[in-house]
């Protein structure tokens, strides 16, 4: 819109603003900051406080009934100390790591279906939809619609016997780490598909058609131009994955009938004993591992300009 | 460029397929939980279906042994509610806000995504620790509603954010061209333009609030939302009841879902209506 | 409510004379206007012409009241309209794209600025019907835009612009949006539209043509200057700098060091060789001085040089080789290669050329008469710059 200027003389165009242009950028920042303040003051007295409390109280000593106020590091040494903050640390980083895997797979191609092989608007539009309801309603309800599905007399295993495939049930579908696996998927794939569609979308489609002339054929267009391209919704899809299935407690203690545990679950259990200073310890550990797990995925990718409008 | 009768390479058969698998996926298992809601008196929680009643539904009204679902319906409904009116004023007043660069702006936007990310249990902790430190009481007005705003918030952030990156800023300067004040134009231009987003993210508030579980664990009070009654069912309750419930909740999610996008969809078909009408003379 | 439109009424009694006084405005890190100044006289139909980046869409801005000068003063009518809100401006503007509110009718659109004011349903809903009357689109009035086509959309926009009686019309590109044909069609709508309501237009365009064929007044911008303001048939026929000859195009810019001066008229040596004729004036160039003319492309013969044969070294003429032939209907532009970064071009009438035609990479001569060369402003000392004002409307 506008150029640098330069006169005869050499001045150079960029001189200091006038206390004009700076009354004009104050009013404006200025109705920025009471529009944005409600929604930031919310957020800090619910989110930004309680953290910090949660980090202080990690600090905290405690006995059978109360929390008592104090600066020891106890909780994170018996964290550190004990065998069964690695167990569970592996097999939340298990069950993140299969989850991730299985929901980029599933993501990347149906966001691909959507995007390239839909010819439609109206149908791109409704097919999504029809991906995003789901997610809208209950999500413990989606949960336990598995059992019946999974479970010993259920719909999948009498379907199988049914057809002569098996003649026992197969035990393993669920109260499972399989089973815990097939609800992460059910419940989180879409949090995949978004980003990625996202990202798809942005992608000019003369690109592939350039590709195509020069000789490419599906799989190396896909390979060399639609993956790269998407790198900014795999990278976010990645990180709202892995930060809901670390952070879970819930889905894990259902669908594997308490066999498996992950570090929320046995969280949860601490904060039901009253145990809160070493609930509160585990947090922030955890807190800590994903914000590092996260990092590095931004590390990878540039996500910013896309976020940034 | 492409010819509506040009033929479709096998790939999309075998997506539309794969599409088609996960569709299933995802239903399937609702669908179930639907037909077996419909069980008869002395049917099991799996199938066969002995027998197709109302009989569950009727016990979720009148047995009190399953705990206070209809209490708690009309809570969550309430609730979700009130969420959806808050999360709309501040998400709507933020995105604004964000449309120019000013001091603060990253903490704010890092601020919203980390609540975002951050698992519901820890916010409800820490939330719950808070009030316990300073002696006050959970409540479902002040620390219920105020956890899940920490997760409905920054979604209607990221939805502003998406609506208002498209919306062309000339509409507002030719208001203020002809004449209007700042709140003339935001309630004749701007506001009845970002209606579509705006319903959008009541939609997600209203939504996410009525199925939250993790935040609100800890942070509901001394009474119950729907979401808390479920789990606490999931662990004790051996018959249909509990598909009657899951039933139930999710036809009320879909009533809601159908309004809001019908509503979307009517006024978007109205403004971009007349594409193909045009006109061959100038 | 008859006060209402009494009001805005006020507007449109005084002067649509526009003056843009000394005005710079910087963004963050640029510059997009440096020092202008700037008559419109009322009534008179203005182009601000220039490549993208010029400032002539942050000009039209600032007079809108869209931007603020970083320093200097724009009045309207003798009076500053800094800062004013829009009731009192006088001004309307018409944007690029259009800017038509897709969730209000037609109708609605263009009564919009009444509403604003405080009209009642059936009295704004009256005016507005009249204007879209004027602009034939009274029975479009109950549509949405998205039902109308480009062109019927830019006149929606021009009546709702109208309807406040403004004094200043300012168009953005108005018709860039448009295919060729529409655009040329409506080239003669605004025209005849302003002479009608006879009040001041500023056209902000970076097709040369358009604003020859449309204005009364042509400001050649450039880097947030004004390269010329003068008449349309000035801007064409007697560019002040090589710029402006350049950018509106119809003429070839030749360039040479003075040789000798006598008689007011200086021959010069170009680099390359060949020899002009500058007729130059009141203005004593040194030997040596760098000079700049202007010579009309349609004013050039060109001749297909016999095979073997040389140029004659004559004045007034450059040979070269035929770089690119174009056919423009009533005249063919053929751009020669002259072996130096100038462009050459001469306008040949179809039928002289048709009757010798000419292949790529023919060897030709050009020639003209001095008479017809016009000296440029570059190179020649710098005058005090004086406000540049608007040479009044020349037919």
């Amino acid at each position: 819109m506008a150029l640098l200027d330069q006169t005869a003389d050499g001045a150079m165009g960029a001189a200091p603003p006038t206390a004009e242009q700076l009354a004009d950028e104050r009013s404006g920042e200025r109705a920025s900051w009471w529009q944005t303040a409600p929604l930031v003051i919310v957020l800090l007295l619910f989110f930004g406080l309680p953290m910090l409390v949660v980090l202080a109280v990690s600090f905290f000593d405690f006995s059978r009934t109360e929390i008592i106020p104090a600066f020891i590091f106890d909780n994170y040494v018996d964290l550190f100390r004990s065998q069964v903050t690695l167990r569970l640390y592996l097999s939340s980083l298990k069950f993140a790591a299969i989850v991730w895997l299985v929901t980029l797979v599933l993501g990347f191609n149906i966001a691909y279906f959507l995007v390239f092989h839909v010819r439609s608007l109206l149908w791109q539009i409704g097919l999504f939809l029809v991906c995003t309801v789901p997610f809208l309603t209950s999500n413990i309800i989606r949960m336990i619609s598995w059992i019946p599905f999974l479970g010993r007399n259920g719909i999948f295993n009498q379907a199988l016997e049914g057809a002569g495939i098996t003649s026992q049930p197969l035990e393993f579908l669920l109260f499972s780490d399989f089973a815990v696996i097939v609800a992460y998927v059910h419940l989180f794939t879409l949090f995949m598909v978004v980003p990625i569609f996202n990202s798809m979308a942005r992608i000019d489609k003369s690109l592939l058609e350039a590709a195509r002339d020069a000789g490419a054929g599906r799989f190396r267009t896909v390979a060399e131009i639609v993956l790269p391209l998407s790198k900014t919704g795999i990278a976010l899809g990645s990180i709202f994955v892995i930060t809901l299935v670390m952070g879970d407690s819930f889905v894990v203690r259902t669908m594997s009938g308490g066999q498996s545990a992950s570090v929320v679950s046995a969280l949860q259990n601490e904060v039901a004993a009253l145990q809160y200073p070493p609930a509160a310890a585990s947090a922030v550990i955890m807190v800590i591992i994903v914000t590092l797990m996260v990092a590095g995925i931004l590390r990878l990718v540039d996500v910013r300009k896309e976020l940034a409008r | 460029m492409h010819g509506s009768d040009e033929g479709r390479p096998w790939t999309f058969y075998a997506f539309a397929a794969f599409f088609g698998l996960f569709v299933l996926f995802l239903y399937g298992p609702m669908i179930v939980i639907y037909i077996l809601s419909f069980q008869g008196p002395n049917g099991g929680m799996t199938f066969p279906l002995n027998g197709v009643s109302l009989h569950w539904f009727n016990a979720l009204i009148s047995q009190t042994r399953v705990g206070d679902i209809a209490g708690s319906f009309v809570r969550s409904i309430g609730l979700a509610a009130l969420v959806a009116i808050v999360t709309v004023v501040l998400s709507v007043l933020a995105g604004l806000g964000f449309r120019r660069r000013f001091r603060g702006s990253a903490f704010a936007f890092y601020l919203a995504i980390a609540s975002l990310i951050m698992p519901g249990l820890f916010v409800g902790l820490g939330i719950a620790l808070a009030f316990r430190l300073l002696g006050l009481q959970t409540g479902w007005y002040t620390t219920g509603l105020g956890a899940q705003l920490t997760w409905t918030l920054p979604f209607g952030l990221l939805i502003m954010f998406a609506v208002l990156g498209r919306f062309n800023r000339s509409y507002e300067e030719a208001a203020t061209d002809l004449g209007a004040t700042n709140w003339q134009r935001f309630r004749e231009v701007t506001l009845p333009m970002l209606l579509p987003g705006i319903i959008g993210v009541a939609l997600f508030g209203f939504t996410l609030s009525y199925d939250e579980l993790a935040r609100t664990a800890l942070t509901a009070g001394a009474q119950n939302t729907l979401p808390l009654e479920i789990w606490a069912m999931t662990t004790n309750v051996t018959s249909p009841t509990l598909y009657a419930v899951g039933a139930v909740t999710t036809i009320v999610s879909f009533i809601v879902i159908i309004a809001a996008l019908t509503s979307i969809g009517a006024i978007q078909r109205r403004r971009a209506r007349g594409k193909q009408a045009e006109q061959s003379h100038g | 409510m008859v006060s209402a439109i009494g009001a805005e009424a006020k507007g449109a009694t005084g002067s649509g004379a526009v003056e843009v006084a000394n005005v710079t405005k910087r963004f963050a890190d640029t510059v997009a206007v440096r020092e202008l100044s700037l008559t419109i006289p009322h009534g008179a139909y203005c182009c601000l012409l220039g490549p993208s980046g010029c400032g002539k869409t942050t000009i039209l801005r600032m007079i809108a009241g869209h931007e603020r000068p970083t320093t200097g003063d724009v009045r309207i009518g003798g009076r500053s309209v800094l800062g004013l809100p829009q009731v009192e401006r006088g001004t309307a503007m018409m944007f690029q794209s259009y800017a038509l509110f897709p969730h209000r009718s037609v109708l609605d659109n263009v009564a919009f600025a009444l509403k604003m004011r405080g009209a009642g349903l059936s009295e704004r809903h009256a005016r507005a019907r009249e204007l879209l009357t004027k602009v034939q689109l009274e029975s479009f009035a109950d549509r949405l835009p998205a039902q109308l086509s480009g062109g019927q959309q830019q006149r929606v926009a021009l009546a709702r612009a109208l309807i406040t009686n403004p004094r200043v019309l300012l168009l953005d590109e108005p018709l860039s949006a448009l295919d060729e044909y529409l655009r040329l069609r409506m080239r003669g709508e605004l025209r005849r539209v302003q002479k009608e309501l006879g009040i001041t237009f500023i056209h902000v365009t970076h097709t040369q043509l358009e604003a020859i064929a449309v204005a009364d007044m042509v400001v050649v911008m450039a880097q947030g200057r004004i390269e010329q303001a003068a008449s349309a048939r000035d801007i064409f026929v007697a560019p002040k700098s090589a710029y402006v000859a350049r950018f509106v195009g119809g003429q070839n810019v030749l360039t040479g060091s003075v040789d000798s001066l006598m008689n007011g008229t200086a021959a010069v040596a170009s680099p390359t060789g060949a020899r002009f004729a500058f007729p130059v004036g009141e203005h004593r160039p040194a030997r040596g001085a760098r000079l700049y003319g202007a010579i009309r492309r349609d004013r050039i013969v060109v001749e297909k040089l016999a095979p073997g044969a040389k140029p004659a070294a004559g004045l007034n003429s450059v040979a070269g080789e035929v770089h690119t032939i174009e056919n423009q209907g009533s005249y063919v532009k053929v751009t020669l290669d002259l072996a130096d970064d100038e462009e050459f071009v001469a306008h040949m009438a179809d039928d002289a050329y048709f009757a010798n035609p000419l292949d790529i990479g023919d060897k030709v001569v050009a020639r003209w008469s001095a008479s017809d060369v016009k000296l440029l402003d570059d190179g020649l000392p710098k005058e005090n710059p004086a406000p540049a004002r608007g040479a009044a409307a020349a037919g």
